[in-house]
């Protein structure tokens, strides 16, 4: 079974993530963290199948965590989707450029994950 | 100012309709002052940073913050515990990014995140003196209504 790593302030939004993976029979284990912080001590001890990242969060910053983690070799391949309220055409250009594999605006739905999950063969 | 505006407006409208599954009536919007008089029970701030200063606010009453909550979580609330403050926060987190995206080809923006007053005659502390309040109420469920607020202004002047 895949591991999947939440990381979101929000406990609302990670259970709405882990309730539409459950939706679209996506069997997964579901690994949560609350910031960026949190998110790097839990990769450091556990492998995991994909990231699904906000990007607003206090402590660390999705998109610090995502300097952080591509700055490692050891994650270089781990697919790391932002799940982020942040739509400006700037914000994502950014997170891509940062090494996010791909991107997904809030609110969430089926569509919008079985659409990215597609192109990383999850 | 009032054509940043409608940005806000149309996300509003559309991430009720997305993520709480109801559709909004959109009323008259208003100049507000910081000091009129509400009897809202909580509200969340998310502050503009960046090309622009100014804040983003929604605000409402305690019956209608406990159905959002309802509707998103499934479970029941009495009180304004964390998790309708969770709750009523993602929604103005959700509002105000996807509002930078109307927004882009005046400014770069940077948001905050949510910040939560609570309790009966709370008062903002609205980050700039220049900028003008606009305040768009809208009708919702029904019965029910709430208020988005918003000041935003170039760093430069507008």
């Amino acid at each position: 079974m895949k591991t999947v790593l939440v990381v979101d302030d929000s406990r609302i939004m990670r259970n709405i993530v882990k309730n539409t993976f459950s939706s679209m029979n996506i069997p997964c284990q579901f690994v949560e963290a609350s910031n960026g912080k949190q998110a790097l001590a839990l990769l450091d001890g556990q492998k995991f199948d994909l990231v699904l990242l906000d990007w607003n969060m206090p402590e660390l910053s999705g998109l610090d965590f995502l300097k952080t983690v591509r700055a490692n070799d050891r994650y270089k391949s781990l697919p790391i989707i932002m799940v982020t309220s942040e739509a400006a055409r700037y914000n994502v250009i950014e997170a891509l450029k940062n090494g996010a594999t791909d991107y997904i605006i809030k609110p969430v739905n089926e569509k919008s994950f079985r659409e990215k999950l597609s192109k990383i063969t999850f | 100012m009032e054509k940043y505006i409608q940005p806000f407006v149309d996300v509003c409208e559309s991430v009720f309709r997305e993520f709480i599954g109801a559709e909004l009536i959109t009323e008259r919007p208003f100049f507000a002052d910081k000091n009129d008089p509400h009897d809202w029970d909580i509200s969340a701030v998310i502050g503009l940073t960046g090309e622009a200063r100014g804040a983003v606010v929604i605000s409402m009453k305690k019956p209608l913050a406990l159905k959002l909550t309802n509707v998103l979580t499934g479970a029941e609330h009495e009180d304004l515990d964390d998790e309708v403050i969770d709750a009523i926060g993602e929604i103005i987190n959700i509002i105000a990014g996807n509002a930078k995206r109307g927004l882009e080809e005046s400014f770069r923006l940077v948001i905050s995140l949510p910040t939560i007053v609570r309790g009966k005659k709370h008062t903002i502390m609205w980050p700039n003196e220049q900028a003008r309040i606009i305040c768009i109420p809208f009708k919702i469920f029904e019965t029910e209504s709430f208020c988005l607020s918003v000041a935003i202004e170039s760093s430069e002047g507008v």
